[in-house]
């Protein structure tokens, strides 16, 4: 049997190195499995340009056309477009981004990181290294939103001031004023959760002030990857990132898979995560022995797969996968991981275990960060 | 208005009335994801049940008055109501219940939506009735406070010097206007003597 698998990735417009990169996971998951089988896996490849109402038609003209399972979606606005027509025809879709949270749908499986994977971290990261004040910038749209508010939450239970926030267009430059109000207030630290042009403009505009006239203000992110990280060039340096994969967590399959079908050659959570996406897909789909969503996606919660990015077991309740969290420092072009989890951990997208509770469904541990070394 | 609504429900236990056993699960699966314990009940429920849960999820178009423990409009805890038919008479009864927020049930993965505005809808009853409570209670010491403002007169104070009194006691003990007025007669019954 032939997988009629969608892909729906915006490999052109304002996020297009993300969705270029995840569509390559994908294909080089494709290529891979396929060298034993060259009929396992039919691509159909979609750009919805970063357009939303093209997301919409799509998925729809996939769906109708018998596509059953999706790998896709970037933005949550683009996910929260699609999950209304996933539900009328019943398809099934992989989303492989970090996110905001506050999602399980049915119809969708999470493979990224959840606020606990992303914001918590960093936050912790934040508060261990002694800073105090802390200015938020981010998107103007849900991403930016939540995991501000998640930020603003957890900086202030662990005694972070909030000096600032400030919120830039999707795909704008980030004006010169907000670089203003971030030395006024004498941030010591950013939380940059803009994406796109604004987060190039407002990196490379922070790097130029702290060579003229400020002191180095830490910037972290929540969702900074490889996917465009040369974009942002040498102004990338010192920026902490949380993801669930770093470029030098990964094998040399995942490399070589990355040099081959990756427009920048290099591996990035989201190329790393499609690419699981698609390991797990596949497997599914035999174990279940046949393409119907529901089944398959109880044989990939019953038969977990050690993926290219290594053990990820998905919540059956939650729909999410768990996931390592890492935190790494931008320099040269690279990553360099500066801590990692010990194990996966339980995604926790209603971040229900911030406050005590008298009970708790789904256990979401919180292990410990360790050191790397 | 500076409170943020609640939106961490872990650790709370919702009870659930319907008939339907296959909504009673599809609503504890979905609590279930938020860290809700959902006790299903498919009759009506026991009293102490309805009593000791954090809030309740009910099928607006089988529920009734009888069958919860407190009288209409007086749920000690968030309600969400489950719209099922869409009759008039049931949304007539769910409002004059009371209720805080609404689902149909072809939307159950809103349940998330649902609890947050119960319980900032309830969270926002309840400071307006404990306002409705002051005032009233306020209302009902104006008479000490005029009776007050006379017995400081009696020391041939004119009122407005009285009343400046009754303040000043009033703002050293951090009560109320009423509270002192209150304070003042019973102090000067017990005494039997005169305002100072």
């Amino acid at each position: 049997m032939t997988l009629r698998l969608g892909l729906i990735f915006s490999t052109t417009g304002s996020y297009a190195a993300l969705g270029q990169s995840a569509l390559a996971g994908a294909l080089g998951a494709i290529e891979t499995l396929q060298q034993h089988d060259a009929h396992l896996i039919t691509p159909v490849i979609a750009d919805p340009g970063g357009d939303m109402a093209a997301y919409e038609r799509m998925t729809r003209e996939m769906l109708q056309g018998g596509v059953r399972h999706i790998v896709g979606a970037i933005t949550s606005w683009s996910r929260k477009e699609m999950i209304p027509l996933l539900e009328r025809h019943g398809g099934l879709l992989w989303y492989p981004c970090p996110y905001e949270g506050f999602e399980s749908n049915d119809h969708v499986v999470y493979l990224g990181a959840s606020p606990n994977h992303h914001v918590v971290p960093v936050t912790d990261w934040i508060a261990a290294q002694g800073m105090r004040r802390a200015f938020l910038v981010g998107s103007n749209y849900v991403w930016g939103w939540e995991t501000l508010r998640l930020a603003r939450d957890c900086l202030t239970r662990r005694g972070v001031e909030v000096v600032g926030e400030r919120h830039v267009p999707l795909g704008e430059t980030t004006p010169d004023h907000i670089l203003d109000e971030i030395r006024d207030r004498q941030a010591d630290c950013v939380v940059d959760s803009l994406i796109g042009p604004s987060n190039t403009s407002f990196l490379q505009g922070m790097a130029a002030r702290s060579r003229a006239d400020i002191s180095p203000v830490q910037v972290v992110s929540f969702n900074q990857s490889e996917a465009d990280l040369a974009e942002i060039g040498p102004a990338a340096n010192g920026l902490l990132s949380a993801g669930s994969f770093f470029e030098a967590n990964a094998s040399d399959m995942l490399r070589d898979a990355a040099r081959r079908h990756a427009p920048n050659g290099r591996v990035s959570s989201f190329f790393a995560t499609s690419f699981a996406a698609v390991e797990m897909i596949v497997a599914a789909v035999r174990s279940a022995g046949t393409d119907d969503p529901s089944s398959v996606f109880r044989a990939a919660v019953d038969t977990p797969l050690v993926t290219a990015m290594g053990s990820m077991p998905i919540d059956p309740v939650l729909r999410h996968a768990m996931l390592t969290p890492r935190l790494a420092m931008a320099r040269n072009g690279r990553f360099e991981v500066v801590q990692s989890a010990a194990a996966p951990v339980a995604a926790d997208p209603y971040m229900t275990s911030q406050t005590a509770g008298k009970f708790r469904a789904t256990p979401a541990s919180h292990r410990k960060l360790r050191v790397v070394k | 208005m500076t409170r943020s609504p609640l939106h961490n429900f872990s650790g709370r236990t919702a009870l659930v009335l319907h008939r339907s056993p296959e909504i009673g699960q599809r609503i504890e699966d979905r609590c279930d994801r938020l860290g809700v314990r959902a006790l299903v009940r498919n009759e009506d429920p026991d009293a102490e049940a309805a009593r000791t849960a954090d809030l309740v999820i009910l099928d607006i178009d089988t529920a009734d008055d009888g069958m919860l423990p407190w009288p209409r409009a007086a749920a000690p805890m968030p309600l969400i109501g489950l719209i099922g038919s869409e009759s008039p008479g049931r949304l007539a009864w769910a409002l004059a219940q009371e209720v805080d927020a609404f689902i149909p049930l072809s939307g159950l993965g809103h349940l998330f939506s649902a609890m947050v505005i119960a319980h900032e809808m309830f969270a926002r009853k309840v400071d307006r009735r404990a306002r409705e409570v002051e005032l009233a209670r306020r209302g009902s010491g104006r008479l000490d406070v005029i009776r007050a403002v006379l017995a400081l007169m009696e020391g041939g104070r004119d009122e407005a010097l009285a009343l400046k009194q009754l303040r000043t006691m009033a703002m050293v003990e951090q009560i109320s206007l009423e509270e002192a007025a209150a304070r003042l007669l019973t102090e000067r019954q017990t005494a039997g003597g005169r305002a100072r």
